[in-house]
Formats: structure tokens, sequence, C-alpha cells
């Protein structure tokens, strides 16, 4: 279980295989959240809550999560699941609602180091959300109408609320919206990646968490980084399936 | 005297009954904190050592020790207080005033203190400026004098801002660590300050009573090394008592302090023959290095640590609020007043490891610092702790990380505020390291 800021994500693991998954909104009750999200995923896979072996869970509000025997730190979710996905990753970049993470890991999906954007969400997917509120489109149609760009515009985007005031000067100076799309990506990927650079970028490098998903995001942070990323399919499943994975060794460890 | 009609530069004049309203909230929560911090740490050590009776007692800053100052101020002592390790304490010693640190730990005052600077400014330096405009803290209330030494931006005006309302004396730290004029130039600030003193007190300070002091810290520099030497092997006491235990020699009588603290060190000397140890010996060794951590609510990186899941044990630290304090004797070869005097100035100034320093090898002695701890103390990783604008300390930890890297130990840059707000995201970080260095000892 990924008891997130925003969304819970749920993968049930079997004989090393991902047999059930959910997904749902974390809201104000993320232990009610990820109840549901435990038996729809149970349900996919054909099993009863008296049929698991071990649950694990991770993300901000693990210490809210139902049924879970242990927990795994976020960053330790992520190698092993990136590992998993993509066996030669080294760095993973996790850009989720509130917090962007990078971590370091082993050819076994260790982490060996790790670095988070300290107390600030400007490199976060909350960013895009309340950036796109002041642009008035939708979120999911930021990324599409920033790759419509035809050149940069830098914003400063120190914290989100600066960058929301960066953005209103922007609009003041009549830029197009696909410029101040794009360059709120850029100002994101600025961040991530001087965070990424600061832990030393080992490849393949893989992208996970929900703002995996968003092509604006993705093409920025490929330009600032001079590499490709690799994105695994369903990239906001990175952080249950990593729990899940360390949950079975777990129960490897301690059958009861 | 300083004459209170004169006009204030920094601090705004808050009414009488604003002022002790606002003292009272946070001496109350601040007592309750206090409490907070103790109960934990008696519960994180089911054998807890007797001896820590007395620095719990202590460690309430209203409590016996500021009685205590407070009948010596009425027989007639002066105390004075210093806001950085470089102030030399021996002299205060040796003019028979009382030496006091007032640095402040107290989060809620930082944000008073933003009445007066802006919110990037340092939060110890915010939070000491608040902690004066409600006149909280009890030894920098009592002190007659301070001694502000100028290290760092926010310390260099925290002397200035603090002078609207007591005598202060800067001391003009040099940055350049190795060249003789500085050496020169900090020895002339010592003798300065000595005349200060003697001035200030009326008491002239001997050779016999300026000997007496260094003896008097040479007896206490060695408890506290026996102290942090018992913390090299296999955990016999909480890092939290012994940081305790070492902060509390900058507000205790010293001598008191000392006998103590070789009480505490029998009693661990026994309890590693009992092979009593207060956690796992394969808990994670943890070094903290960085900001000061001033009681009593800095202690929320400690705790996190102390009670993580898993659970790590520090065993060490590089930070003026612990081992820096006393760990440097002052090395006399003749007892003469002059050699005395230089032997303190070297002491000050060589042996500091603060980041307010550069060389030509840039501040390679904390790097040496921290190589010979993570080796001799078995260090497993170290959090590099740093609050938002300790501009200093942030700016050495690119260099520190390189040189932990090389030596393969993790290190982790963990930066705060003066809050509690952050607990829950610290404990995330925290338990995440813990996490990876426990996969590490396992591999």
């Amino acid at each position: 279980m990924d008891l997130g800021t925003q969304r819970v994500q749920v993968v049930v693991l079997k004989d090393g295989k991902i047999v059930g998954r959910a997904l749902a909104m974390s809201g104000f009750d993320p232990t009610k959240a990820a109840e549901q999200a435990v038996n729809e995923a149970l349900e996919q896979a054909n099993l009863k809550l008296s049929n698991v072996n071990h649950f694990a869970a991770t993300g901000s509000a693990l210490d809210m999560a139902p049924y879970a025997n242990s927990k795994v730190s976020m960053m330790g979710a992520d190698a092993k699941a990136a590992v998993f996905l993509v066996p030669k990753a080294r760095t993973i970049i996790d850009v989720g609602a509130e917090e962007a993470r990078a971590v370091k890991c082993d050819e076994k999906g260790v982490m060996v180091d790790f670095v988070l954007n300290e107390r600030c969400a400007a490199g976060a997917g909350a960013f895009i959300e309340a950036m796109a509120r002041a642009l008035e489109v939708k979120m999911e149609d930021m990324g599409p109408l920033a790759l419509k760009a035809e050149r940069a515009s830098p914003i400063n985007a120190s914290c989100v609320i600066f960058g929301e005031s960066d953005v209103v000067s922007l609009i003041h100076r009549q830029e197009s919206k696909p410029e101040i799309a794009r360059a709120v990506y850029d100002a994101m990927a600025d961040r991530v990646s001087a965070m990424v650079h600061r832990l030393g970028i080992n490849p393949e490098v893989v992208l996970v968490g929900g703002v995996a998903k968003d092509p604006g995001f993705v093409v920025s942070l490929n330009r600032k980084l001079g590499i490709n990323v690799v994105i695994p399919e369903d990239p906001e499943y990175v952080g249950a399936l990593g729990a899940a994975l360390i949950a079975a060794t777990r129960v490897k460890e301690d059958p009861k | 005297m300083k004459n209170e009609t004169v006009e204030r530069k920094y601090l705004p004049e808050m009414p009488r009954k604003e002022m002790d309203e606002l003292r009272n909230t946070v001496k109350t929560a601040s007592q309750k904190i206090i409490a907070d911090n103790i109960e934990h740490m008696k519960k994180a050590d089911p054998h807890r050592p007797e001896a820590m009776k007395y620095f719990d007692e202590m460690a309430d800053l209203f409590g016996k020790r500021q009685k205590e100052i407070a009948a010596e101020k009425e027989k007639g002592k002066k105390v004075i207080g210093y806001l950085c390790l470089f102030a030399p304490t021996e002299l205060i010693m040796a003019a028979d005033a009382i030496p006091v640190r007032v640095n402040s730990g107290w989060y809620d005052t930082s944000k008073l203190g933003d009445r007066v600077v802006p919110v990037e400014v340092c939060p110890v330096i915010r939070s000491t400026i608040g902690a004066k405009m409600i006149e909280l803290s009890p030894f920098l209330e009592q002190s007659d004098a301070l001694i502000s030494v100028l290290t760092c931006d926010g310390m260099t005006k925290l002397g200035e801002i603090l002078g609207d309302t007591k005598i202060v004396w800067g001391m003009n730290i040099p940055r350049i660590k190795d060249s003789t004029q500085s050496l020169r130039f900090w020895n002339d600030e010592i003798k300065h300050m000595k005349t200060q003193i003697e001035t200030f007190t009326g008491n002239k300070i001997t050779r016999k009573n300026l000997k007496e002091a260094i003896e008097t810290s040479h007896r206490a520099t060695k408890a506290f090394r026996r102290l942090q030497e018992l913390r090299k092997g296999n955990p016999v006491i909480m890092g939290r008592d012994a940081m305790l235990v070492n902060q509390a020699y900058t507000w205790d009588d010293k001598k008191r302090w000392t006998e103590k603290t070789e009480v505490l060190c029998d009693e661990l000397e026994k309890r590693a023959q009992r092979k009593d140890w207060v956690c796992s010996p394969d808990t994670p060794r943890v070094m903290v290095t960085g900001t000061p951590m001033f009681w009593p609510d800095n202690w929320k990186l400690p705790t996190l640590v102390e009670e993580g899941n898993p659970q790590g044990i520090i065993v060490a630290d590089e930070q003026c609020s612990g081992e820096r304090i006393l760990n440097d004797p002052i090395g006399v070869d003749e007892w003469s007043m002059d050699d005395m005097l230089n032997a303190m100035s070297e002491r000050y100034l060589m042996a500091s490891t603060c980041p307010c320093f550069t060389s030509k090898d840039g501040n390679e002695d904390r790097i040496n610092w921290l190589l010979n701890k993570v080796k001799e103390w078995k260090i497993q990783g170290v959090i590099y702790y740093v609050v938002r604008g300790c501009m200093l300390y942030a700016m050495e930890y690119t260099r520190v990380k390189k040189a932990l890297d090389k030596i393969n130990v993790p290190v982790y840059y963990l930066d705060t505020e003066y809050t509690r707000e952050d607990v829950g995201q610290m404990k995330t970080r925290v338990e995440a390291f813990l996490e990876m260095l426990n996969a590490r000892i396992d591999i």
C-alpha cells in the first residue's frame, strides 16, 4: 500500500507477479481509502483479506495504513520496484503531488543514498496544479499545451506562491499559454535536476510517480538532464509495488 | 551602566502587559517540553544511570540553576553571558564572575524575532531576539554583560541588537585561521577582554586566579572526554542523555558539573562491565553535525533518531552545542600570565572547527575531526543538520559530503526550522536514512 498525499495505490503480489492493483483518492480519510483500494485489488486477484501473508505500507501517510504488518520508506520502495521493473536502474526520480525525491541504489534495489525537495512543493505535482489554475486550463491539458511552445520564457520557481506571481507577470506580458505552460515545467525540471545533480546521476535514470505521466514535465526534464529518462509502465504504482516486493522478502524471512 | 532611556536601535518597545502574557505562555509551554523530553529520555533507557537525575534537574532552565545564580548575584557576583564558544570563559571565572551561554533554543520566540528581522535570518538569532523581547531566558536576563563574538553574519548583528538593552562586548574573530597575524590579532582581543572584564567586575585577574580557572577547565575537559570515550564501544548511554550532559556545562557550575559527570562515567563503566547495553549493539551508530541544537526545543532530531523505527543511536556529534564545548584543553607550558593568555588564544582559535573559518586548505580541521570521529567511534551514518538561514553550515555540506563519500559513509542533509510542524516530514527522512543504514549493515 502506498498512502500518498493525494492518492492511495495498492498492489497485490502473488508468486512474484502482480495479480491485482487499485487506486483511490486519499481524501480526508486515507485509512478508509486504503481499505477500499485493498478490497478492489484483492477482488481483481480473486483473493480474500485472509489470504494475504504480509501487508507492507509506504507513503507519507503510512502511519494511517490499515492491516499493515510492516512499513517501508518511500525511498526504499522506489529503489526496490525500479530495479524490478528496469534491472539496470541505478537512479530513481520520483515526482509526486507534494514531494520530489531522488534515490541512488545498487543492483539489488537497495538504496544507498537519497535526497528530497526539502519543505517546498515547487518541484512537485501540486505546482503544476496551481499553475494550471492560474492559466485556467485543466491539469491534464498542461502537458500537451507546453509541447506546443516555440520558445522558453524562464520563471523562477523558488516556491509555489512566488511561482504563481511569476506566472501572473508572464500573463501581463501577454505571453501565450503554451509558452507559460512550458515555463512552468522548465522551472520544475530545474529544481528537480538540481536535486538529482546533488546526488549524482548514474544511468539508467528512471522516472516514476504520478508526474511521470505528464509529457510536459518529461520533455522539460530530459532537456535539462541531457538524457532520456526511462519511464516504466504505470509509474504511479511504483511505490506500492516496491512495498509489495519488500513485503514478499519479509514473508520469506518471517513466515507467520 | 546602560541608561534605560537610551533610544533603541532595533528592539520595539513592548507594553509590559503584553510582554508578561507572552512570557508566561511560552514559559509554561517550555516547562512542559522540558518535562516531556526528560520523560522520553527516561523511557528510552530502562536502566538509565542514577547520575542522570542531577542533569535532569539542571535541564530545567527555570529551576534550580536560575535560583543559584540569582543568589550569587545578590552577594554581588557578576554574570557574564556569551553567544559563541569563543568567549574565553576562564577569564570570566578568574574574575570571580559567572559565565553562562545565552543562545536561545525556544521555537516560539523565533516568531517574535520575526517582528525585528526577516524570516530569512537564522532562527537561532531570531529566537534569541524574541527571547530578549519578552525577557524569557533566565540566563540572558541575569547577564550583566554579554560577549558577542563576530562569527557568522547572524551573530555579528545579534550582539548589536541585544545592545539595545544590555552591555555587549564584541570580539572580532579572524576568519583565516592559519596565519600568524590572525593569532596575534586574536591574542590582542583576548588581552583586551581581560581588561574589560577586570574593569567591569572590579576584580583583578591575577596569575593565580587564572591558573586556577584554567585548571578547573582542564578537569572539566578530562571528565568530558571520558564521557565521549565511553560512547566509543557498545552503547552504554543514549545519545540524548550524553548531549544533555554536554550542553548543561554551558550554564552549570563548572566544578560541580565535573564531579557529577565523573560519577556518571563511573556508573557507565560498571554498566559496560555488566554488558548492559542501552540498545542492541547492532543499532546503527549515528553522528550529528551542523547547526547547534539548543535545549530544550531542538530535541526533535535526536528524539526521532533514537525513537525511530528502525532505531538509531547517536554516539557522537560535531556541534558547538555538543562535543566542541570542551573537547580541547588549554595547553599551557609555563604558568606565566603571558603564556596562559597565549595558550588560551591558541586553544580558542586553532582548536575550533566552526565553519566561519577558512584557511589555505579550506576548513580542513573540521573534515579531520569528522573523519577521525567516524573511524574511532565506528560511525555508520552522519546526519548533517541545518536550520534554514544557517549559511555557513549549509555551504560546507558539499565538502563534507565529498569527504564522507570517499570513505563510503552515508550522510544525509536534513534542513529544518524552529518549528514543531515538520516533525512528520523529518520522521520520514530520518527513518528512511536509518532503514538504509540497516540495509548496508545487513550486507
